[in-house]
């Protein structure tokens, strides 16, 4: 039961963060409660999505639809990404936006585009964890002697996700406003990076995008990707032990992006 | 309704064909197994040519799901008991790559062994 208890934690604490993140700042940020809405909407969606493509996983067996889903999976993780960073940009203008009442109508269009973009980031976190934890759960539901010690290790595994996005948000409400929204928005950004982290790797390993320098160095001493430790801060931090010159540009990329627009943002608010 | 589901179809046609070019491809690449069995893989060790483009065939008897995971060889597929897959690797260096089950990591743990 306790591996039951940790694989579903595992593939479930990601997008309850994200989920407890966003709830969190629309304490402060959504006096009319539409984006509150918008967030359980998204909520809902995701599972529905989650079903949906755990489905596809246990039906995809023959070769074309597997590759098929593979490169659905790739897309969902570049949209993901995408997705993930805009919200954060917009999370961070929209504050400065709100005060400005001369321009109410382009305000209340960022409002209603930034709602959905909550909606849909949302939606996406829950499905792509979600969908893992499905197949698991129906894979394990088979197993001789499952039944009562299952239902109880997911609801553990749940409820303990849970709990940990909980203190997590919640923690982090006990700082100041500013702080709180600029811890959280960097921690959005770095699941954000994990999940282009993640499309790239699986590009080069579909012959899609060359590696150039194979690995360019190898920290598994240090810290293995494969296992413990390692191996949560891959999933939700994008951590490589052995990355290639591809996946190091595209970090590099990244970073001087979200840094320089953070700078912007900054100016502006 | 028959009509949409005709054209459903056809969509769906048009997408695999899309993806067909690297099936084709698979077919003639050097092959090797990998059975999921009661959380353990069969065999723990396979050796493949190294410098060489080849193909994993995967398939979980279960009794219980497995998602194939290697971060080194960027690779990761989840089986529901009974499903079979493939996975196409690219070139290896010689040398040791070690992957795993994600849902029992405990027991479910392999190499493959590039010569």
């Amino acid at each position: 039961m306790g591996s039951t208890v940790f694989v579903i934690w595992r593939e479930s604490v990601e997008a309850m963060l994200v989920v407890g993140l966003l709830h969190s700042w629309l304490k402060f940020n959504d006096p009319g409660g539409a984006g509150k809405r918008s967030l359980a909407l998204g909520v809902l969606l995701g599972l529905g999505l989650a079903g949906g493509l755990g489905w596809a996983m246990v039906a995809a067996q023959s070769e074309l639809s597997g590759q098929a889903l593979e490169w659905f999976q790739v897309a969902m993780l570049l949209v993901a990404a995408a997705l993930m960073v805009q919200m954060v940009f917009w999370m961070r203008r929209h504050g400065a936006a709100m005060r400005q009442s001369l321009h109410h109508n382009l305000a209340q269009a960022a409002e209603r585009s930034g709602r959905l973009g909550i909606a849909v980031v949302a939606a996406l976190a829950i499905a792509r964890e979600g969908s893992e934890a499905a197949v698991f759960l129906y894979g394990a539901s088979l197993e001789p002697g499952a039944g009562g010690s299952l239902t109880l290790g997911a609801a553990l595994g749940v409820a303990i996700a849970a709990l940990t996005a909980w203190l997590l948000s919640r923690g982090l409400r006990f700082l100041d406003y500013r702080r709180f929204f600029l811890i959280s928005g960097w921690m959005l950004l770095l699941f954000a990076l994990a999940l282009l982290v993640s499309a790239v790797d699986r590009l080069i390993g579909a012959g899609l995008l060359p590696a150039l320098v194979d690995p360019v160095w190898n920290s598994a001493w240090l810290l293995d990707d494969g296992h413990g430790l390692g191996s949560v801060l891959a999933a939700m931090v994008g951590y490589r032990a052995r990355p290639s010159l591809t996946l190091l540009l595209v970090f590099a990329v990244y970073a001087a992006t979200v840094l320089r627009a953070m700078r912007t943002a900054r100016r502006h608010a | 309704m028959l009509h949409l589901l005709m054209r459903l179809r056809a969509v769906l046609a048009l997408l695999a064909g899309l993806c067909v070019v690297p099936g084709a491809l698979a077919q003639d690449l050097p092959t090797f197994q990998l059975l999921i069995r009661n959380a353990r893989f069969e065999p723990a060790t396979i050796e493949v040519p190294a410098n060489t483009k080849f193909r994993l065939l995967i398939k979980n008897e279960g009794p219980g799901a497995e998602e194939f995971e290697s971060v080194e060889l960027r690779k990761e597929k989840v089986l529901a008991p009974g499903a079979s897959s493939f996975l196409i690797f690219q070139p290896l260096k010689p040398g040791l790559y070690k992957f795993f089950g994600d849902f029992h990591p405990e027991t479910a743990q392999g190499q493959i062994v590039a010569k």
